[in-house]
């Protein structure tokens, strides 16, 4: 009747000498036996509610006889769920044990160590962006449908199957997200005056509106992907992109938004104005036009990263990275490595320009003296290179440590040679040319000797 | 052996002294033939020969005619109810209330109903202790069904009680037999209750009668009367929504409802609270007014925004004035520094700036932000997850005795006695427990966003607001304060004698209270390495602690047994209310930073709100499963209260104590559901999913449901600035 069988009192018994007990004896300790146990466990159990865990352990069972003044049981310590082991030494007697495995020892000194386990870490993401649970990898599917869906098997119908994201391709379930009849039509009437060229008062006003509007934090996200959207289709155009950054820009301006969540959606699209490979059509706008839009480009992408740079870690650092992936590409044409020289020192400064430009100058130096060799426009182009490395060089005189310049450097052409030396014939010339002391001797300050 | 227990009193024994000796045979076996057995039928004999023979014909003839009604059993003894079924006597006088409660009418099976877990409890008890140990247990897994959902721990800890001893030995069985359960009927359902076991008295009427008597404080009320929430109305309301909860004044307590008063003739007068916010020393007072004056005139607010200063008066001249405010005296701090002007400041801006949550308008729950942060690769080891309310740090205690801290901005967490040449990293460890670490609190602190800096150049922000010192508690029953600049143990306060549950730093710092398996809960003064009080009073382990906003009362929950949540005041060291109603263990426990209301969750997935000032219950809240709330949180305008739990979900819950959401169960797409509206869909949705299984439906007030993927929500709170922020480690 109790589940502790009181058999195993008579076999203690025995064991310990006492060789007849009472049948009545040996019942009542069973109950206690099985009553002392249930008594560890409430314990226990007590433990692993308090660890927050589901599966009670072997540390919960010996804290609880800790706790009920008993002396621990050692040499249970386990980290995973113990199996146990039924081995039967009669009809109908099973003998349960723990199964251990057995290691042969010759082999566990030879094996290789085992891995470390993986260390502890976090990660963060968004459960729920203004009551809505974003449909994100991190998050579950939410949506009852498609998991209804889902469940129903792929056999059933492809394209359902396809739909419920069963199939291979990857489709996530959207987020109900629903937008009042008044934010759709000013949606439409902003995106529609923004890109209307011949109207500049009402493109002023939309854009006025953007930056003081206080309502809009639910077109966000349409914003964006109609910026993202315009980005890639009209690349030819420098109107639409110049448009669509000063959208940007006016989103960003704008106290009232929350903008953090959605700069990994904005800085692609800023990029590409940046450092595209070929922005408007040269014909028509002429060569240089887009070095504005880079300008513009470049400034609001500083902006972006000065404003939520310290929000996200990994912001900086990438655009930081493809910005000087493509300035060493000297397959990309001179545009390109404008935007890049612009993007490196408005977002790493000083510091940046002296790590990551200053010891690439001399090697894209060749590069550079072809381009000015070129009559072709290329050479137009190629200044502005000149221009922009200039302008980072100047960073750094900003920033250089005074005092120690200007009385370790020679005159002349001696002068010259070190800075061809340190940066290559092009910019080196110009530097020199400059006749800046202080710029002069922030460009050689390079290895300073403490 | 065990010292044998007196034997239970009974009212009606006339058999055989059944109820001594341990060694009782079991069911059916037959009890030796008694000593007198044979005498009974003799002494009869002899005065009916006497009386015949004196000639007392008449009363010879009704002697012999009453004697003849008796039956007698084979060895001549007198049958009573109780020895025609010995062992199973009190099995059979509980199932015929069982019966009788079952077929009653629906008017008062509600209430008759609440009656039933007592007498099991009793008569399993009683039956245990009169050593028959096969029919208890047979009793036991027989009639113990209904009670499987509400009383699952007490079941848990009665299941094995088998013999005398153990029902001296367990607290649980202790607790019913030393205290009365208290329990409210309305005057009808008492008395027919009691009419009832008098014409049953033979077949266990008087059993019951005398547990009745004897265990029970049975108070009546009369129902149509009082109505509200005890009224009949609600009675029936309730029936129909097949609601299992123990009334607020039910249990084994017999207070007044929120009252600690535990005696039974006091009044219903409660003691009075001072519930406003601290006020401030006035010195810290001229200074932040200082310090706002001067940020307000370098940083001129925009146009249509409020000042500083304006702010901070506001702030000050709210306090009601129908709450008394703890005096400064009473509870003495350290003089305010640098650092408390600037936190204060913080304050006052972070007020002004935050996003403000307005409660549920127009049907329509305000869209919460939930940032979740997720710790990887825990194996299971993580039993808590803090962060400090800078949201700067972040600390887990794990099983295995260390605590960990890392740094949510990445910046690297030095200490000036790293030796040279020392790479500090995001994370540190801090290692002196020796047993699993089950809470953490940091001290105070305020995100004082550094000046903007360009670029590169920005470092450590405003170091003098970050938290300084973090506690920890463990089940090597020591709390240890450690320093969050040098990474090191400073303190360790030894006085608990069972392992530490759960530590809290009050809101102003200086004072924490702590809550132990030794059933008390202490205060501590950081700088003193003694408890300053004692809180003693909870029948069972004090699971849970909470700090009232003002820091002058705490808040202690407890587990299996007691399931009250109790209200104690710092100053004088005496309870000031009692909470009951709960049917789990308690988890959870936060107060509003108003002030009025306390919530508390228990691990059946019920949260309860409780009015401070009436000391009644405002309102349940269900719709998380069953397995542990681990965290409670409230909007800073007090608006909101959001969750998280062992269910994998954190949830959001309007607390305004609205009277039609409150008996409504969101039906299947029924009204309630279509209330919620689009603006939350994702709550919508999930309640819906909630629905395949009757026991987790949610009650209406449920704004949203965010689950998360297969990662338990250890903690869940609002920042200042009202983002939720939840911590939770991912289970595979």
């Amino acid at each position: 009747m109790s589940v502790w069988n009181p058999e195993n009192v008579t076999d203690v018994a025995e064991s310990i000498g006492i060789a007849s007990l009472n049948r009545d004896v040996v019942e009542h300790l069973a109950r206690d036996v099985e009553y002392r146990m249930s008594q560890v466990l409430n314990e226990a159990l007590k433990f692993m509610r308090h660890g927050k865990r589901t599966t009670l352990t072997t540390q919960d069972v010996s804290q609880a006889l800790r706790l009920l003044d008993v002396e621990p049981l050692y040499g249970y310590e386990s980290t995973r769920p113990l199996r146990f082991g039924e081995a039967s030494i009669g009809p109908g007697q099973p003998l349960f044990y723990v199964e251990d495995e057995e290691v042969e020892f010759e082999k566990l000194i030879n094996a290789p160590l085992p891995k470390v386990p993986r260390e502890m870490s976090y990660t963060a993401h968004w459960l729920a962006v203004e009551g809505v649970q974003p449909s994100i990898p991190q998050n579950p599917l939410t949506d009852p449908r498609s998991a209804e869906l889902a469940a129903k098997g792929s056999s059933a119908n492809s394209t359902l199957a396809a739909v419920s994201g069963n199939d291979n391709i990857a489709v996530k379930p959207l987020v109900k997200h629903i937008l009042s009849k008044e934010l759709q039509l000013y949606f439409e009437r902003i995106c529609g005056a923004i890109l209307d060229e011949s109207n500049g008062e009402y493109r002023s006003a939309a854009f006025a509106s953007l930056r003081t509007d206080t309502g809009l934090h639910q077109l966000i996200p349409y914003f964006i992907q109609f910026v993202a959207d315009k980005v890639t289709h009209n690349l030819k155009s420098i109107f639409v992109l110049t448009q669509t950054m000063q959208l940007l820009a006016a989103l960003l301006d704008n106290q009232s938004l929350f903008l953090a969540p959605y700069v990994p959606g904005i800085v692609p699209s800023i990029l590409t104005c940046l450092i595209g490979k070929h922005l408007g059509n040269p014909a028509l706008d002429g060569a240089t036009t887009h070095f504005a839009l880079r300008d513009y480009s470049a400034s609001l992408l500083s902006k972006t990263a000065r404003q939520y740079g310290p929000s996200s870690s990994t912001l900086k650092p990438r655009i930081a990275r493809s910005c000087l992936k493509h300035f060493l590409d000297s397959h990309k044409p001179f545009g390109t490595h404008y935007g890049a020289v612009l993007g490196l020192t408005m977002i790493a400064g000083a510091q940046g320009v002296r790590t990551l430009i200053l010891p690439n100058l001399k090697a894209y130096d060749l590069h550079l003296q072809e381009g000015m060799k070129d009559d072709s426009g290329k050479r137009e182009q190629a200044e502005y290179v000149v221009q922009a490395i200039l302008r980072a060089l100047q960073t750094l005189q900003e920033d250089a440590v005074m005092g120690m310049s200007s009385n370790g450097h020679p005159a002349g052409e001696a002068l010259r040679e070190r800075l061809v030396g340190a940066v290559g014939q092009v910019v080196g010339g110009r530097v020199f040319e400059s006749g800046r002391e202080g710029l002069i001797g922030a460009v050689l300050e390079r290895d300073p000797v403490v | 052996m065990a010292v044998q227990p007196a034997p239970p009193s009974r009212t009606e024994s006339v058999g055989p002294a059944s109820a001594g000796g341990m060694g009782t045979p079991t069911a059916g076996t037959p009890v030796g033939q008694a000593p007198g057995a044979g005498s009974n039928q003799n002494l009869n004999q002899i005065v009916l020969e006497y009386l015949s023979k004196k000639g007392y014909s008449r009363t010879e003839a009704m002697l012999r005619r009453e004697s003849g009604s008796i039956a007698f059993d084979a060895t001549g003894q007198p049958v009573t109810f109780d020895d025609k079924f010995k062992g199973r006597r009190w099995h059979e006088a509980y199932s015929v209330v069982k019966t009788w409660v079952d077929s009653i009418l629906d008017i008062y099976k509600p209430e008759l109903s609440r009656i039933l877990w007592p007498l099991f409890v009793h008569c399993f008890i009683e039956t245990i202790a009169d050593c028959y140990p096969g029919e208890g247990r047979f009793f036991f897994t027989e009639c113990r069904k209904p009670f499987d959902d509400e009383h699952s721990d007490d079941l848990r800890a009665l299941s094995n009680v088998q013999e005398p001893e153990h029902v001296q030995q367990n607290d649980i069985a202790q607790l019913y037999r030393t205290n009365k359960y208290r329990l409210t009927l309305s005057k009808m359902g008492f008395a027919t209750l009691i009419e009832f076991l008098e014409t049953k008295e033979g077949e266990g009427g008087k059993s019951i009668n005398f547990l009745i008597n004897n265990h029970l404080d049975i108070r009546t009320v009369d129902r149509a009367a009082i109505g509200g929430v005890r009224g009949l109305q609600k009675l029936m309301e309730e029936k129909q929504g097949d609601e299992q909860a123990p009334a607020e004044d039910e249990g084994i307590h017999g207070h007044h409802p929120g009252s600690a008063n535990l005696n039974p003739d006091a009044t219903g007068a409660l003691h009075r609270l001072q519930l406003a916010p601290m006020p401030m020393e006035i010195d810290l007072m001229d200074d932040v007014k200082a310090e706002l004056n001067h940020e307000d005139s370098s940083n001129p607010p925009r146009p249509g925004r409020s000042t500083l200063v304006e702010q901070f008066e506001q702030r000050i001249k709210v306090e009601p004035s129908d709450d008394t405010a703890p005096s400064r005296d009473s509870i003495p701090f350290p003089p305010s520094t640098a650092r408390d002007v600037a936190m204060e400041v913080q304050k006052v801006k972070e007020n002004r700036d935050r996003f403000r949550i307005e409660g549920k308008t127009g049907g329509v729950g305000p869209g919460v932000s939930v940032t979740m942060i997720t710790f990887h690769n825990t194996f299971d080891s993580v039993n808590c997850v803090e962060f400090s309310n800078d949201n700067i740090l972040a600390a887990v205690g794990t099983a295995e005795s260390y605590i960990r801290v890392w740094s949510l901005d990445n910046h690297a967490l030095a200490s000036p006695q790293d030796p040279p040449g020392f790479q500090p990293s995001s994370s540190r460890r801090l290692v002196g427990h020796s047993g699993p670490v089950y809470a953490l609190s940091f001290s105070p602190s305020a995100a004082v966003p550094a000046p903007p800096t360009n670029g590169h150049t920005d470092h450590q922000s405003s170091s003098d607001s970050h938290p300084r010192y973090m506690l920890s508690c463990s089940a090597d029953t020591t709390i240890r304060l450690w320093s969050l600049d040098t990474w090191t143990n400073l303190v360790v306060y030894r006085s608990h004698n069972s392992p530490v549950w759960d530590v809290r730093f009050c809101p102003h710092g200086h004072y924490f209270a702590s809550s132990s398996a030794d059933r008390t809960a202490r205060l501590w003064s950081t700088p003193q390495i003694a408890p300053l009080r004692i809180f003693a009073g909870h029948d069972s382990d004090v699971e849970t602690v909470a700090w009232h906003p003002n820091g002058a009362y705490i808040f202690t929950g407890a587990g299996v047994g007691d399931k009250t949540v109790r209200m104690w005041s710092i100053a004088q060291g005496t309870q000031a209310r009692i909470f009951t109603g709960h049917a789990g263990n308690v988890t959870a426990i936060a107060c509003a930073p108003n002030g009025h209301v306390v919530a508390s969750a228990d691990d059946k997935g019920v949260i309860i709100l409780w009015d401070l000032r009436t000391g009644r219950l405002v309102k349940r809240m269900r719709g998380h499963g069953p397995g542990g709330i681990w965290s409670l949180g409230w909007s800073v305008e007090s608006t909101v209260l959001v969750s998280g739990g062992a269910d994998c979900s954190v949830r959001v819950w309007d607390v305004q104590p609205s009277k039609d959401t409150q008996a409504k169960v969101n039906g299947e797409n029924g009204a309630a559901a279509k209330v919620d509206g689009p603006a939350v869909n994702g709550g919508a949705a999930a309640s819906k999913v909630g629905k395949v299984k009757g026991r987790e439906q949610s009650t209406a007030d449920m704004i949203s449901d965010f689950k998360t993927k297969k990662s338990p929500v250890y903690t869940a709170r609002f920042t200042n600035m009202n983002l939720v922020v939840a911590g939770g480690a991912y289970l595979p």
